[in-house]
């Protein structure tokens, strides 16, 4: 992940920042993921007001001139506290959100222009994603399978490899309603790379889950990387970004704080832990 | 296979599957319309024939003072009397229930009817009591009374009676049954139908838009290649079809109904079948196409703004009011389609259906619905398609 807007941001005249600048990050091949000076805004809803205080009015930045890029083969992690701006980010790359400024393409597509391509080559999944009860697993995969514009043979060459490697043909025609939480995590995590797509957008993929189901998560997360795709994945937990993350970008308050590869993060650490670095890094942030 | 047709299909199979919508669907219609039918015919009759089998408990007060007609009511085996009673003690039992009835004479009656003069009599009842036919009962001896002294006056003046009565009204009605039972029953036909053309399509469609914010589904379909066009029609179409269906059946369980009502005379009866001619059912159909194009957009469009099912549920229950309550005023007498009623929404469906069994519809009238019709069904499916467009509708905070 390359930061290239803070570094022309205000962040970087401020000292408290220590914005990494001017070096961005080429290893793996061209991006897959470019983002250019996105911002997102909201207008500020009544139950925002209740809950920010009456001075909340008009809009609300929620993602404020970021720029990055990610790269083929690694793991690109977006670390914030909760309503740092990571949901809006990745959806907007997602096309789900349309931004209100700035630019960004994913696997060579303009999401602004042409967000149909760039679902095309996306997975998602988020931490609470669902399910339809009332399908079996095989009828949920192949509705995606379906959506994504896959044939039948195609699909079935996947479906029986992805079927396979996770253990999930004897439970493929049962109703996901009968399914415990680890077949039902399997079915999403098929769900999500059933149409083999190059970039897989992962929002907060463990919130909530259990050991056992986020290990799972984990797993996906590396045999993507493994296969050469773009992975992006948002996280507030620092030992995730730690475990998986090739390339670091701190987001807080829609502004990212800090990006570069992990090396270069915990090269200018002056905390001893990630979880202080991060404290100590955006505590600081004028108000 | 498009987007959308992949969607429907889906949606279609969940929708299917869901125990709640079968209910709705299926089960009432079918089930509960024949049995609800069955019963309250057998109740009405039931309490109808209880009301005249049962004897009407009367007091008598001033029984000396009219022998005859005290006489009349004691040869009268449906009245049982009581001779022991003040007028208010009578009506305070009326009151509380311990009588149906009671009959008051004054003292001067049987003088004026001996001068040929007019008397009073007072009858006292509760008009709240609806089955009771105590009231018809204790009236129809005493104008009988009243008919006898009549016609006992003529005769002692040598008189003819069609003096008195020199207009005689023969009423001679052109209506077939069929016109007759449609502006009576197919005022309620269409109250069925509407009602299970808007619950049929509530649970699917709150189950299609907030149901797939509740579940967490909804942003994985955002992500997919999937317009939000072809999102929304998918989805839309089973929700008008489900509606559809819902009337339809409802259709069948009000001929399973009447099949099975017993009570029903068998010459109505056999209008009721003739009604029923494929033209008729295919007119009503067409009717409510159109409608159901338009509850199904709105329900989608209400649910799709809904954080949650519940949410979802307590908005759609305000706007049942103004489905329930176009289809009452059809319900009113002098109420029919005319130029103005067949432009209104709901008011339409209801009279024009009335027409349409009873034989009597107007092609302007019936035109100027369908015009009506399709174009809030048009402006109904552009407002839910621009709707779920709106980012501010599908992640609403």
């Amino acid at each position: 992940m390359t930061i290239v807007g803070p570094v022309r941001s205000n962040h970087v005249q401020d000292a408290r920042f220590r914005v990494l600048s001017g070096r961005p990050f080429r290893a793996g091949g061209d991006a897959v993921i470019s983002v250019e000076s996105l911002t997102k805004t909201f207008k500020v809803s009544r139950r925002m007001r209740k809950e920010m205080g009456p001075s909340a009015k008009g809009h609300l930045t929620a993602v404020d001139n970021i720029s990055f890029e990610c790269r083929p083969g690694r793991v690109c992690g977006l670390l914030g506290p909760n309503g740092a701006g990571k949901t809006t980010a990745l959806r907007t790359i997602a096309t789900m959100l349309r931004p209100t400024s700035g630019t960004f393409r994913v696997a060579g597509f303009d999401g602004v222009q042409d967000p149909q391509s760039v679902r095309k080559n996306i997975g998602f999944l988020t931490g609470n994603t669902g399910l339809y009860d009332r399908l079996t697993a095989l009828e949920m995969v192949r509705y995606y399978a379906q959506l994504h514009g896959m044939d039948r043979a195609a699909f079935d060459q996947r479906r029986a490899r992805l079927f396979a490697q996770l253990d999930m043909d004897r439970f493929a025609n049962q109703r996901v309603s009968q399914l415990s939480t680890g077949m039902k995590q399997k079915v999403s995590i098929v769900r999500t790379i059933i149409h083999d797509p190059p970039v897989v957008v992962f929002d907060e993929p463990t919130a909530g889950l259990d050991v056992m189901t986020s290990r799972s998560i984990v797993s996906l997360i590396r045999s993507c990387r493994e296969e050469g795709k773009t992975v992006l994945f948002s996280t507030h937990l620092m030992h995730e970004v730690q475990q998986l993350c090739d390339d670091i970008a701190v987001i807080h308050r829609g502004r990212i704080y800090f990006s570069g590869t992990k090396a270069e993060f915990e090269a200018q650490m002056t905390q001893p832990t990630y979880e202080d670095e991060f404290i100590h890094m955006v505590e600081g942030e004028p108000r | 296979m498009t987007p959308t047709w992949t969607i429907f299909r889906k949606e279609l199979t969940d929708t299917l599957r869901d125990k709640r919508t079968i209910i709705t669907m299926v089960v009432i219609p079918l089930v509960a319309i024949p049995l609800v039918m069955s019963l309250v015919v057998r109740v009405a009759q039931r309490q109808s024939e209880q009301a005249e089998a049962e004897q009407s408990k009367i007091a008598f007060v001033g029984q000396t003072y009219a022998p005859d007609l005290y006489g009349r009511f004691q040869a009268d085996s449906s009245f049982a009397i009581r001779e022991d009673l003040t007028v208010e003690e009578a009506a305070q039992l009326i009151r509380e229930d311990s009588l149906d009835g009671a009959v008051e004479v004054p003292a001067s009656f049987q003088g004026l009817i001996d001068i040929d003069d007019q008397a009073a009599v007072t009858i006292y009842f509760r008009s709240s009591n609806q089955l009771n036919a105590t009231q018809r009962r204790m009236t129809d001896v005493i104008e009988n009374y009243d008919s006898t002294i009549v016609s006992q006056r003529i005769r002692e003046r040598d008189l003819e009676e069609r003096l008195f009565d020199a207009v005689d009204i023969v009423t001679a009605d052109v209506s077939s049954l069929q016109e007759v039972l449609g502006k009576t029953v197919g005022g309620f036909l269409p109250y069925i139908f509407v009602a299970f053309l808007f619950t049929g399509a509530m649970y699917p469609g709150i189950d299609l838009g907030a149901g797939e914010k509740e579940r967490g589904t909804l942003e994985t379909l955002l992500s997919s290649p999937a317009t939000r066009l072809q999102i929304v029609l998918g989805k839309f179409f089973v929700v008008s079809l489900v509606g559809l269906a819902s009337a339809l059946i409802s259709i069948v369980g009000l001929y399973l109904g009447v099949r099975g009502a017993t009570e029903i005379p068998p010459e109505i009866n056999e209008v009721l079948f003739d009604i029923l001619t494929p033209s008729v059912v295919g007119m009503i159909i067409s009717l409510l196409v159109p409608l159901a194009v338009f509850f199904a957009a709105m329900i989608l469009a209400v649910s799709i703004h809904a954080k949650s099912f519940k949410e979802a549920q307590s908005s759609l229950t305000p706007l049942s009011f103004f489905v329930f309550i176009p289809i009452a005023l059809g319900f009113l007498p002098g109420v029919e389609l005319n130029v103005v009623t067949s432009l209104i929404p709901i008011l339409n469906v209801s009279l024009a259906t009335k027409d349409v069994i009873a034989g009597t519809i107007d092609p302007v009238n019936l035109g100027l619905t369908y015009v009506s019709l399709f174009a809030l069904a048009t402006a109904s499916l552009a407002f839910c398609v621009a709707w779920f467009k709106r980012e501010d509708t599908l992640f609403r905070t």
